[in-house]
């Protein structure tokens, strides 16, 4: 099983004037059990792509396959409940979808909406609001009241705590404070290796994808631009140059030693590696 | 969500798009009141073919005009309904059982639709080739004589624009929302009356909030540029009428008179 795209073209508003056609001639397929980040311009369709995943968005032609389920062009699909149940998909912005009075409540809302009782649901909010950092503390105040990082991470778990298999995330650390946006991204890493859950996450930030991310999609004016592993993409120049991307500040420092006739081999992708790497040559 | 046609703009370049938003205004209200005017079959079957060649003119799609027209669908079907029920003159054209259908109920109906569709798609050229910027400099030009009378024209063509301005932006907001709530199980087409009512409050509380949000950021921003409310201001951008205008303005006005004098003379 996986996640799969088959020549999916989509188009916004068709037969209007503002008709837009955000995704053309998608054939992708992103494993299971991995951590893979889309990345791509503004406006490259990022989100369209994702929005596919649990149906928000149909696609104009072709089909999406995700997990047991297969979604074709033009066709209803009548299993949207159970997809949307195991494919959890966190907004670009996800602060303003909050309604409920309290933090637990919100969180509550979603497995409820999938048939658990309301000590099953208050249950499940409470383990998630854990896994993202907010304690007891939280949970009878108004998510109303929160910061903007509390409130991501209380949409976050509002997610979490539905138990999806796949998990994506739209630009889930932007406007956050740096600390933030790291301690955001290793929990999704952490819920990988932990809970073999499968994330997507769409992102602008290539240290993030360095760091936390082993597959990486590039999107260009709604087409595949290039798939392949992370550390492929970063061993490789030509690569980051097709992809128009500013590279990690370890790959621009590479460059910088190599300009100055310094040999650095490629596969060296984190401060550690290189510190070693300088070291052993110093004593050489 | 994204396909409500009513009211909105469409970026084309076309003689209507290119006049003086006063003069269509003017136009406007003088085909409006023209189509309240009991001139039988022949005044709408002229004012139906000038509005359908001002829309050609116009260069909008004819489907665009039609879609404008869906949100007033039940609205006629209704009326169709309550007029079959009440209307009991003219001659009788079918018998169901005890209920028969009167010639004057059709008729009726048949009028009101009419006019309904004739003001919607006069209401439709005007929105759709006139930027909502241009509409509220035209009104507040409109309404400049009422001044005199210390009617705060100003705020009221502000209120409007910013009215106008925050469609587009509310009905992309809306949908957002929708589908982050939808992500989370929520089912807006289907479910018990309870689910229905849970499905719109997930939906109506983030639109509360994020609304107030905006207004408030709104606030501070144009404060932040220097706007005061009730200071005197000058304009960036003045309105001037070229000579389709006043084409638009008299055969407009013509369109009028011609229907007046069809009411009084025919009938
Ligand atoms: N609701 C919509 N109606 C019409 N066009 C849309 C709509 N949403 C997005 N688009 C267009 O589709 C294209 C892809 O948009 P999308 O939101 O998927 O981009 P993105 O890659 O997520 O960008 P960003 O990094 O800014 O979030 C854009 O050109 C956008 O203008
Ligand atoms: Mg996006």
């Amino acid at each position: 099983m996986s996640i799969r795209f088959e020549k999916v073209d989509f188009e916004y508003s068709p037969n209007t004037p503002f008709a837009h056609l955000a995704l053309k001639d998608v054939d992708l397929e992103i494993p299971m059990g991995k951590v893979t980040a889309i990345i791509g311009a503004t406006g490259s369709g990022k989100t369209t792509l994702v929005q596919h995943l649990n149906a928000l968005l149909m696609p104009t032609k072709g089909t999406v396959e995700v997990l047991d389920h297969r979604i074709e062009a033009g066709k209803k699909y009548a299993r949207i409940k159970d997809l949307r149940h195991k494919v959890g998909l966190v907004f670009q912005f996800s602060e303003y979808q909050l309604f409920e009075e309290t933090v637990l409540k919100d969180v509550a809302f979603g497995p409820k909406n999938f048939g658990a009782s309301e000590e099953e649901a208050n249950e499940k909010a409470k383990r998630a609001l854990t896994t993202v950092g907010l304690d007891e503390h939280y949970y009878e105040r108004s998510p109303l009241e929160l910061s903007g990082g509390q409130k991501r991470r209380t949409a976050i778990a509002g997610i979490l705590a539905m138990g999806p298999e796949i998990l994506i995330l739209d630009e889930p650390a932007a406007g956050l404070d740096p600390q933030g946006a790291a301690q955001m991204m290793s929990l999704f890493r952490r819920l990988n290796t932990e809970k073999g859950i499968t994330v997507l996450i769409v992102t602008h930030n290539m240290e993030h994808v360095l760091e936390y991310c082993d597959e990486v999609v590039v999107l260009d004016e709604g087409q595949v631009l290039m798939h392949t592993d992370m550390k492929t993409f970063f061993e490789n120049e030509e690569y980051m140059e097709r992809a128009n991307i500013n590279p990690p500040a370890i790959v621009r420092f590479k460059a910088l030693l190599r300009s100055r006739g310094l040999d650095v081999p490629s596969d060296i992708l984190s401060i550690e590696d290189l510190a070693g790497f300088l070291s052993r040559r110093k004593k050489k | 969500m994204k396909n409500v046609t009513l009211g909105r703009y469409i970026p084309l370049d076309s003689f209507f798009h290119r006049l003086d938003p006063r003069s269509k205004i003017i136009g406007m209200f003088a085909i409006l009141i023209a189509v309240f005017i009991p001139s039988g079959w022949i005044g709408y079957a002229i004012i139906g073919a000038v509005i359908l060649s001002c829309i050609f003119i116009a260069k909008l799609q004819i489907d665009f005009v039609i879609k404008a027209m869906k949100p007033m669908l039940m609205m006629m079907v209704f009326l169709f309904v309550i007029n079959v029920l009440v209307i009991k003159t003219g001659e009788p054209l079918i018998t169901i059982g005890k209920f028969t259908v009167y010639l004057d109920a059709i008729t009726q109906t048949a009028y009101i639709v009419v006019r309904l569709v004739l003001m919607i798609m006069i209401t439709t050229l005007l929105t759709a080739t006139t930027k909502p910027m241009d509409m509220t400099l035209g009104i507040e030009d409109l309404l400049m004589p009422l001044e005199k009378l210390k009617v705060p024209t100003h705020d009221i063509a502000m209120m409007i624009s910013l009215a106008l301005r925050f469609i587009p932006t509310l009905i992309d907001e809306a949908d957002r929302i929708l589908k982050a709530q939808a992500s989370r199980g929520v089912d807006f087409e289907n479910g018990k009356l309870g689910e229905k009512i849970t499905a719109i409050v997930s939906l109506i509380v983030p639109m509360f909030v994020s609304c107030f949000q905006r207004a408030d950021d709104l606030a501070d921003a144009m404060e932040a540029r220097g706007y005061v409310v009730g200071a005197k201001r000058i304009r960036y951008k003045t309105l001037k009428f070229h000579a389709g205008d006043y084409v638009v303005i008299i055969v407009s006005n013509l369109i009028l008179v011609g229907m007046i004098l069809l009411w009084v003379y025919v009938k």
